[in-house]
């Protein structure tokens, strides 16, 4: 496959602004926490955009988004004992029921 | 005809992304993100990546996405925002448009791609480099080189395992504003 790899970054970049979008406008906890999945998805295509790009034998590249998508296991499961956590005391997931810290 | 499949992957991908964000339901987020995780594994293939777009598929697709779905099954929060019954006026939100967006582009993708044999072409270039991923190095690398660090993702599962556990455990000291819930206190 001869796509030069600036457009695989340019593909990276419009999914973590995508991302970056969800998380800032969502109200919606889930919705949320998907947003981030797709910006850590983001990272990942860097990475492996990097690696091919990169050539050679070296395998730093896989290496590195096989952590990430552990750490991306990792936060899901956090964030959804958070979100459940969150229904059982408010009976909602909507981030604007966390109004406590408000001054 | 890789190229074609790359772009038109890539379509896909941010089609689903757009989705996750514009969907009213989170039902329909988590489905756009799967389709927006297909699309990127397909796309980790042709980079000739294999083994990560099998791990793309079975972690991704079949773990964390199926954690989604409990939670939002648990929580009963599917039908926010959407009707249940069949109406015509469920074309017409931006999801929907976009969803069919999505499914067009994959129709005309796999249409062409089979048709012109892009598929086999694919493979066989990816057969011509061979993976960038092999699995030897990778396991190489992840035991050797990175070995403290795959040791302190162990570690990390297993503190993450302890918490999640006593985060969502039921508080049994019911009462209004009771932090135990959170903190996990006993």
């Amino acid at each position: 496959m001869n796509v030069p790899n600036e457009h695989m970054l340019y593909l990276a970049a419009a999914l973590f602004a995508i991302g970056v979008l969800g998380f800032v406008v969502r109200r919606n906890v889930i919705v949320v926490l998907m947003s981030i999945e797709l910006m850590l998805n983001a990272a990942n295509l860097t990475f492996l955009a990097g690696a091919r790009a990169h050539g050679g034998p070296d395998v730093s590249g896989p290496v590195f988004a096989l952590f990430v998508i552990v750490i991306a296991a990792v936060e899901a499961a956090v964030g959804l004992a958070l979100v459940i956590a969150l229904f059982r005391l408010k009976r909602t997931v909507e981030s604007d029921a966390l109004v406590e810290m408000k001054g | 005809m890789a190229e074609f499949l790359f772009y038109a992957l890539a379509l896909v991908a941010l089609c689903g992304a757009a989705g996750v964000v514009l969907a009213k339901s989170p039902m329909f987020s988590v489905l756009s993100l799967l389709a927006s995780f297909f699309a990127l594994s397909v796309i980790y293939l042709l980079m000739s990546f294999p083994f990560m777009a099998a791990v793309q598929i079975v972690v991704y697709a079949g773990a964390i996405l199926v954690l989604f779905l409990f939670v939002i099954m648990l929580l009963d929060l599917g039908h926010m925002g959407s009707k249940v019954e069949f109406s015509t006026a469920m074309f017409r939100s931006p999801a929907a448009r976009i969803g069919a967006v999505v499914a067009l582009a994959l129709a005309l993708a796999g249409l062409i791609a089979v048709q012109r044999g892009a598929l086999q072409q694919a493979a066989g270039a990816a057969a011509e480099t061979g993976p960038r991923d092999g699995l030897p190095q990778l396991a190489e690398a992840l035991f050797g080189r990175y070995g403290l660090a795959f040791q302190a993702t162990g570690m990390l599962l297993l503190v993450t395992m302890v918490a999640v556990v006593a985060l969502a455990k039921r508080d049994r000291r019911k009462g209004p504003g009771s932090q135990g819930a959170q903190g996990g206190e006993r």
